[in-house]
């Protein structure tokens, strides 16, 4: 780390505001940019990047201006992106909430009819939260694992074995929905 | 990744879209700012000694306990 960059932290952890505006504006699209890939809701995602810099704000004086403020800021944010998916898991229907997030997000192939996706958004649903992000991060956005490994905080290995496992029980759960992908 | 998992994988994919668009549009700073300037919530000084007479009649007859409870 540059003697710039950790002055700068050093800065932040004793409350400057200008030090933590310039940490905002530099990780406020990173720490987005991964929330959404969790999430998979731009409104969503900008509300709880919000709330990850406030964690991190009032949080400032035990951060360890040494340490790396990126992938800080990124394990604040996978845990607040899984907090909010197990809320949004009790909250709302299953299929409501993928159909909205797909839509909001991106645009879902015409190809894959609406039944099927509903399917596939109750099955993806009935996942728990962790396995969850484990199988959106790794099979639909195609994050290396080593990513997904520092984010959630766990080993390669740990995420290797949430991604079998949330594969698995999809796989069962779709095909009990009479889909054999 | 087997050929069925790569199938299935491909499956999610095209149901979810793709890939989520990671840019960020507009700067989040002025809400962020205006969050840190807000002040913070203060208790007035009457729900703290009400809460001390509770503590103290709680205290002084723990069989109010009960009653207390029945309350909430």
């Amino acid at each position: 780390m540059t003697g710039t960059v950790e002055a700068e932290l050093e800065q932040f952890t004793r409350g400057d505001i200008q030090a933590f505006e310039t940490l905002f504006r530099e990780y406020q699209g990173d720490v987005y940019g991964w929330i959404v890939r969790i999430v998979r809701d731009p409104g969503a995602a900008e509300d709880l990047t919000l709330e990850t810099f406030w964690r991190i704000y009032r949080a400032r004086a035990r951060f360890d201006p040494g340490r790396p403020f990126g992938a800080w800021a990124r394990r604040i944010a996978t845990n607040l992106a899984l907090e909010h998916l197990t809320r949004r898991h009790t909250e709302k229907p299953l299929d409501h909430e993928y159909s909205r997030r797909a839509e909001s997000c991106a645009t879902p192939d015409r190809a894959v009819d609406a039944e099927l996706r509903a399917k596939l958004a109750a099955a993806f649903g009935e996942l728990p939260a962790k396995l969850r992000v484990a199988a959106i991060l790794a099979m639909i956005e195609e994050a290396p694992y080593a990513e997904i490994a520092e984010a959630l905080g766990i080993s390669i290995n740990g995420v290797k074995s949430r991604v079998f496992r949330a594969v698995r029980l999809l796989r069962r759960s779709l095909e009990k929905r009479g889909v054999r992908p | 990744m087997n050929e069925r998992d790569e199938a299935l994988k491909e499956l999610l994919q095209r149901a979810a879209g793709g890939p989520a668009d990671r840019e960020l549009k507009r700067d989040l700073w002025p809400e962020m700012l205006r969050r840190i300037e807000r002040p913070p919530v203060r208790v007035p000084w009457w729900d703290w000694a009400l809460a001390a007479a509770l503590l103290l009649c709680l205290l002084l007859f723990p069989q109010a306990i009960l009653a207390v409870l029945y309350q909430l």
